[in-house]
């Protein structure tokens, strides 16, 4: 080692403390994006694989039935590869525990051979193939850990309003249900939804369906126009009930695991990069003193022969010093973040092996960025120093110029303290670097706003959403949409006491080129219970004609309240119509189309039929309902508002409440860690001035005092700069978070606002109460003979 | 005893004659740094009286145990042995707070580097002293006093050093200290410029009865003063007295 380099050991230990907090900042940054970029890069990378080891399909259609003879039709449309027909059918279960019925949706198992397209992999057991395997059933993984189902273990549901007992032959996964939950729903609730695979001739009996299917899935040759198949899809199926072919694209698990790529793209780089800004910045600041400090030595080496480019390096390799311990740690952090979320994805996402790959590319491109950061940092600083003449460089630098400060010229000066003024001044003398400190400060501020916004976000959801919009206890639905008097039927089921109707249908809606397939939902005028709300927040009627859409629904189709969309009824006689927007729904999952009941069934020139009804029932007759309910027949689906409200808030805790702690917690490190350096810096370069004043008969509390009043009035300053910047930061992730899947509202709080300024007024405290004990330790006799 | 009790200033010129008041009454000082064998022995025992009035100088070469002694002097540091009293209080066992409340009240500094506060004016860096202290004069007075009194709204950069330096002794002289305490005032001035500063340090303490003792290894000083002390090797060499102060502008430069 040279000496210069034991020179720059020595140098970093001594300043080991604010090496640490500008290493810890840089840290945080880079655990952010490594954890972040790893997991696209794992997601991303898994996601492919599953599906092609498993042959996802490229198109899928439901129908309500066709003849097996269909099939050859599919097949013999150009372009089309691969055709696989299958049934799926949602049916109520009952399972061993549980109180409330759960949903089921069953997908047939191919009579011979095994599926050649969307084929399961299987966990645990064997799936139920062959001619032996009458009442067996293979269980989706993440509903049999809900319940801790087992092979071997039994479950039964109702086919056709027939109780049917079945033993589990195995646990397993499928690449079509990665996210394994009701299309359109932003969070799985794998207590009461699962997915089952049964043999094709035990399930099509029980429906009548036998020789037909309901399902299809095709896979593209190579070149194919995807659209053409759809279309020509789309026409095959027509005269049987078809529901409207779709693309991957439009695969709801397949969505929400984009969706969920799309979110972690727009957290991986803005908001690290304003980290590793503030480590430049933090850096710069450190490396200037340094410099500033080091003055008469490095006119030492050059007097004594060292060349610029030798002193230049000295300075830089001390700046890497901090860029590698700051990569090291944030490497360490960013990994092991990265396998916290792994397993948080486990909640959400269900992959044969979902591992945490580390982006190794990141981590150096990181680092590069990191590098280049302190680089741009120091290079001013490094420059001065050595174009700094030997002979000037050994004289103490001249008294800095100063002035009274704008606010005393502007005639204030007679209310200020002496400290006050000298604080004032000091900002003032150099305006930039204030400036800086004062924007760090600011950022330090803002980034603690950003992770609160998250958790207010999601509790205003869970209010809107299961107390403004829904009121009901439950919702069931029937089996097959019914006439309207089936709601008789379940205000007679025990404990009911308000019931209303609604009807939901899969539809098209189309506005120029774009169009979304959804479900859409007819209402009664002035519904009480499922209620439709605007952004206000305020319920909106609905009245004969026109269609309510979501908001988000009208941002991808680009209308307004006024204009027309086309609605496709992709269920019994298909229909094409125009009809008016009239107005906009606030929700925060999926999307989602309302318009008056009867205006619907006229719609679907239907008469009146009901899908189901939404119910309030007294909570003393609840377990009474939940059996009559278990054993209604032509009820298909029974949904409890506050057990999926409980299952929303216990995900949430456990997938967006972890990323809020982490998040939080490097907001907090970044504020101390910019106040603790800048409290540092200026101890530094004031620590003549300071020795003096101790000299001169100040007691150590009224020496603090001058110390702190420039960072406190800069943290004054920067405060209300930062609520601002945070807002704007919580805007721009939430927005980034804006999917058509999932979306979280910008709230800001009160409470948000006071927490941040809490943080950074106790940061600021506990700085200068560090710096000040500092203070103690100058020797004020060495303090007053150094020329700095 | 109290420090505050001991800390009052004079407040008029010195009296002459035979019962003279001791401000430092000192004997058998010394001071040790470190421990062991890396022990290091600045002051291996010093004993003497300074007055009321008088004007001191201790001359010496680097490393002769000056400055450890004006440190002393100034409760900037405590003596490792012997007694230090400042107007018959112990200096030398005071604590922190104690010594804090002393220079404050009782010591004025000036250093060979000024040590003034770059972001404050001349009236300000004075200022900034008589706000904390008991009967101090106007800043202004003081200030006229090193007459400076048509620079006083200057920021020490715009000053020149010997400026600079009369600022430093106006800070000093403002409180009406009992003890104006000087480190190689005129280290860092050219000989004009360092007349001009002593002179003031001689009316303050002429006028104001102000006792001041200044450190230098120039011994072209020793004739401005009342008694002179020679220290070398920690110990004090030679104490002579001067049967008449010589003026600043008659001093052999």
């Amino acid at each position: 080692m040279s000496l210069l380099d034991r020179k720059l050991l020595r140098d970093l230990i001594a300043l080991k403390s604010q090496a640490l907090a500008v290493a810890l900042v840089m840290a945080c940054g880079l655990a952010m994006m490594v954890t972040t970029r790893s997991l696209i890069l794992s997601l991303e990378a898994t996601r492919d694989t599953y599906y092609r080891e498993h042959r996802f399909a490229d198109v899928f259609a439901r129908l309500k039935r066709a003849p097996n003879a269909v099939r050859e039709q599919l097949a013999a449309i150009p372009g089309v590869a691969t055709v696989q027909t299958s049934i799926a059918i949602q049916v109520t279960l009952d399972v061993p525990g549980l109180p409330e019925p759960a949903v089921g949706l069953l997908n047939s198992l191919p009579e011979r051979g095994e599926p050649v397209l969307n084929r399961p992999y299987v966990r645990a057991g064997r799936l139920p193939l062959g001619r032996t395997t009458r009442g067996e059933l293979a269980v989706g993984e993440a509903f049999a850990e809900a319940h801790g189902l087992n092979p071997g273990g039994a479950i039964s549901a109702i086919l056709n309003g027939t109780k049917q007992d079945f033993r589990l032959s195995g646990i397993v996964l499928s690449p079509e249900f990665v996210f394994e939950a009701p299309p359109g729903a932003a969070l799985p609730d794998n207590k009461t939804y699962g997915v089952f695979w049964m043999p094709y001739k035990d399930l099509a009996t029980a429906f009548q369906l036998y020789g037909a299917f309901n399902n299809v899935a095709i896979t593209l040759a190579p070149g194919a126009s995807e659209g053409e198949v759809i279309a020509a899809v789309n026409r095959v199926l027509a005269p049987y009930g078809a529901r409207g072919a779709y693309a991957r694209v439009n695969h709801p698990s397949h969505r929400r695991v984009d969706d969920e790529i799309r979110v972690l793209q727009g957290l991986s780089l803005a908001f690290p990069l304003v980290f590793l800004s503030v480590a430049a910045f933090m850096t710069n600041s450190v490396m200037s003193r340094q410099i500033a400090l080091q003055r008469e030595q490095i006119a030492m080496l050059k007097a004594s022969g060292f060349s610029n480019r030798q002193v230049g390096a000295h300075y830089f390799k001390f700046s890497f010093a901090i860029v590698i311990v700051g990569v090291l740690f944030g490497a360490i952090g960013g990994v092991y973040l990265g396998h916290r979320l792994v397993e948080m994805y486990h909640l959400f996402f269900r992959f044969p092996q979902l591992d945490f790959v580390l982006d190794a590319r990141v981590l150096v491109a990181a680092a590069a960025v990191s590098a280049l950061a302190a680089f741009t940092g120091v290079a001013g600083a490094v420059r001065r120093a050595v174009h700094l003449p030997p002979a000037e460089a050994m004289r103490p630098e001249a008294p800095a110029s100063f002035r009274p400060a704008l606010l005393e010229r502007i005639g204030g000066a007679r209310w200020f303290s002496a400290s006050f003024r000298m604080a004032l001044r000091n900002i003032e003398r150099r305006p930039i670097r204030s400036g800086l400190t004062c924007l760090a400060l600011a950022l330090a501020t803002g980034i603690l706003i950003v992770p609160n916004s998250f958790r207010d976000g999601i509790a205003y959801v869970i209010d809107f959403q299961w107390d403004i919009v829904q009121r009901q206890t439950v919702t069931l639905t029937l089996v097959e949409p019914g006439p309207s008097r089936a709601i008789a039927d379940f205000r007679h089921l025990p404990g009911v006491e308000l019931a209303e109707p609604f009807r939901y249908v899969p539809v098209e809606l189309r506005s120029g080129p774009i169009s979304r397939r959804l479900t859409l939902q007819g209402l009664p005028e002035h519904g009480t219970l499922s209620r439709v709300i605007d952004a206000e927040p305020r319920q909106l009627t609905l009245p004969a004609r026109g269609i309510v859409i979501s908001s988000k629904l009208a941002d991808i189709l680009h209308v307004r309240p006024g204009d027309e969309v086309i609605a496709k009824v992709l269920e019994g006689h298909e229909r094409e119509l125009a009809v008016p927007v009239i107005g906009l729904a606030e929700d925060f999952a999926g999307m989602a189309a309302y318009m008056e009941l009867h205006a619907l069934n006229r719609l679907l020139l239907e008469g009146d039929r009901i899908s189901g009804a939404h119910l309030v029932v007294n909570a003393s007759r609840w377990s009474d309902f939940l059996h009559a309910v278990k054993h209604t027949p032509r009820a298909a689906g029974c949904v409890i508002k506050n057990s999926i409200r409980d299952g929303f808030r216990k995900t949430t805790g456990e997938s967006i409440g972890l990323l809020q702690k982490m998040y939080l917690l490097f907001a907090i490190i970044v504020a101390f860690g910019i106040i603790y350096n800048s409290a540092r810096i200026s101890l530094s370069e004031r620590t003549r001035e300071l020795a003096t004043l101790r000299v001169l008969g100040f007691s150590r509390g009224e020496v603090g005092a001058v110390l702190v009043g420039e960072l406190v009035l800069l943290t004054v300053a920067a405060l209300p700069l930062g609520l601002v910047i945070g807002s704007g930061f919580a805007k721009g992730i939430l927005s980034s978070v804006n999917t058509e899947t999932v979306r979280l509202p910008l709230v800001l709080t009160a409470d948000n606002y006071a927490f941040a300024i809490l943080v950074v007024a106790l940061a600021s405290a506990l700085s200068a109460w560090f710096a000040a004990r500092k203070l103690a330790d100058i020797n004020l006799v060495s303090a007053l003979k150094a020329l700095d | 005893m109290s420090a505050a009790a001991h800390l009052n200033p004079p407040s008029s010129a010195p009296p002459a004659g035979a019962h003279r008041e001791p401000v430092f009454h000192v004997r058998g000082l010394a001071r040790v740094y470190g421990e062991g064998t890396a022990a290091v022995t600045a002051l291996r025992g010093v004993d003497f009286d300074f007055f009321r009035g008088e004007l001191v100088v201790l001359l010496g070469a680097s490393g002769s145990g000056k400055s450890t002694l004006l440190n002393q002097l100034g409760g900037l540091d405590s003596p490792t042995h012997g007694t230090l009293l400042y107007r018959g209080w112990n200096l030398g066992t005071a604590d922190e707070s104690g010594l804090t409340q002393f220079r404050r009240d009782a010591v004025g500094f000036v250093f060979q580097a000024y040590n003034l506060i770059p972001s404050l004016t001349a009236r300000e860096n004075v200022a900034l002293i008589t706000e904390i202290c008991r009967d101090p004069m106007a800043p202004e007075e003081a200030l006229e006093l090193v007459g400076l009194g048509p620079r006083m709204d200057h920021f020490p950069a715009q000053l020149s050093g010997g400026e600079q330096q009369r600022v430093a002794i106006a800070r000093a002289i403002a409180k009406r200290p009992a003890v104006l305490l000087c480190d190689e005032p005129t280290g860092a001035l050219d000989v004009h410029t360092g007349i001009t500063v002593l002179e003031a340090i001689e009316r303050i303490n002429r006028d104001l009865g102000t006792l001041a003792v200044i450190i230098t290894h120039n011994a072209i000083l020793a004739d401005m003063a009342d008694r002179v002390f020679t220290l070398s090797d920690g110990r004090i060499l030679n104490a002579r007295s001067n049967a008449r102060r010589g003026s600043v502008r008659d001093l052999a430069w």
